[in-house]
């Protein structure tokens, strides 16, 4: 049942009927390595920034993906933020660009939603990167309200 | 069946030449290939075909192999597969394929240039220097080298993929060395045939690195390593300075003499 009208971030759907035929037994482990996550609280200059392979990942995306952690954070220093509802972003930028001049590191994988407000992650993103002095491979992954991957691309330098 | 999954392909073709016409059909050309020596399984993996498209094509070699019987057709195990929505390079193969756009260009003037060959005035001479000097320059110490010194060190040497890379740069070597001892002896027979030959090598190696080597290597680097090419490479740029733009002055110096030469004809 869903809802026909609103926005498509906050719009309902319920998929309790959608029956998963896998079934994932035994223990996940975590593959968080690091705190604070959430961009506001992040210092580019911590220790598990430097030179390293940085997943930046909208708030919903691990709830979305039953495979978050083994398949993308693992290896991974990580920052979440929403771009929808976060206030003062301005600061994202700089810290963005700090990650790139000042942690060097080496690549920057943008994890969003489906939904088209989570696109201003990813803008957020791309202009810091054009804006530094310093760039790396960016790579844009969508993920699906169902958790799938809708796309992964490397993002033009 | 399976014993001709661990044989080399071009063995395969030697013994049964229909299978080179029945790769041919599905874009794999193995028949002008310089090794050949990929394992007919790994073929299957480097060109990324899909599941539906190598039942086919085992069935169809099986059939060419032993045509009097049926066999049962083995399923090749891979290690990675890719969508089949277009070629998309991560940032580091991007630059080597865009490189290969500037090597290309030289390449497309070689008949041209083969017609005009002048090797005995200054200018004629002059210009036979120049191609020389970006191919040793530009697509070999340059874009070679960051493959020979950066991108091919990621992945086992041995492999048939990989040694063919090697071969092909060095027949390509030997081709411009036999340019310039011909050059000296003024000697435009055999100038055409090494530039020709040359012209014919790097359009396949080129062809086959941007379809099919470099999306290859993409499918099996971590993001690790593709953020390490792209930070070695970056080395390398700074490391040669001002030689993409020298080198793009260059064949836009080529292209216009030529122009010039066929409005003059």
């Amino acid at each position: 049942m869903t809802q026909l009208d609103g926005c498509p971030g906050s719009k309902m759907v319920d998929s309790r009927d959608n029956e998963s035929p896998e079934e994932t037994t035994g223990k996940i482990k975590s593959q968080l390595k690091q705190w604070p996550i959430q961009m506001h609280l992040i210092s580019p200059m911590a220790p598990y920034f430097q030179g390293a392979d940085v997943l930046l990942t909208a708030d919903c995306v691990a709830y979305a993906m039953g495979g978050f952690h083994p398949e993308y954070l693992k290896g991974k220093s990580i920052a979440i933020a929403c771009p929808k509802l976060d206030e003062g972003q301005d600061v994202y930028t700089e810290k963005i660009k700090s990650w790139l001049e000042d942690a060097k590191i080496n690549t920057l994988t943008v994890l969003i939603m489906q939904v088209p407000c989570c696109m201003g992650l990813l803008n957020l993103a791309q202009q810091a990167v054009q804006s530094s002095k310093r760039t790396v491979p960016v790579k844009s992954i969508v993920v699906s309200l169902q958790g799938e991957i809708l796309s992964e691309e490397w993002a033009s330098q | 069946m399976e014993k001709y999954l661990d044989k080399g392909i071009k063995a395969i073709i030697n013994q049964f030449p229909k299978v080179e016409n029945i790769l041919n059909e599905y874009n794999i050309g193995c028949a002008p290939c310089s090794i050949g020596s990929c394992l007919l399984k790994d073929i299957i993996e480097i060109h990324n075909i899909s599941p539906d498209e190598e039942q086919a094509l085992m069935a169809r070699i099986a059939k060419a192999i032993y045509p009097d019987r049926e066999v049962r057709i083995p399923k090749i195990a891979r290690k990675h597969t890719a969508g089949h929505k277009g070629i998309s390079y991560s940032p580091p193969m991007k630059e080597l394929v865009n490189e290969h756009a500037l090597i290309k260009r030289l390449l497309a003037m070689i008949p041209e240039f083969i017609d005009n060959l002048d090797v005995v005035s200054e200018d004629g001479r002059q210009t036979i220097i120049d191609s020389v000097d970006f191919i040793r320059s530009y697509a070999d110490k340059y874009h070679h080298a960051k493959e020979e010194e950066i991108l091919l060190k990621y992945f086992d040497e041995k492999l048939d993929i990989i040694k063919t890379i090697y071969e092909d740069h060095e027949i390509g070597r030997a081709h411009v060395r036999a340019v310039l001892e011909a050059l000296d002896d003024r000697d435009k027979k055999t100038v055409s045939e090494h530039l020709n030959a040359y012209r014919e090598l790097l359009t396949e190696h080129t062809k086959k690195e941007d379809e099919i080597l470099y999306p290859w290597m993409d499918r099996n680097l971590s993001i690790t390593q593709i953020g390490e090419l792209f930070s070695k490479f970056s080395g390398k740029n700074e490391e040669f300075g001002d030689t993409q733009k020298k080198y793009e002055d260059l064949i836009d110096k080529l292209e216009q003499k030529f122009k010039l030469k066929e409005a003059l004809k």
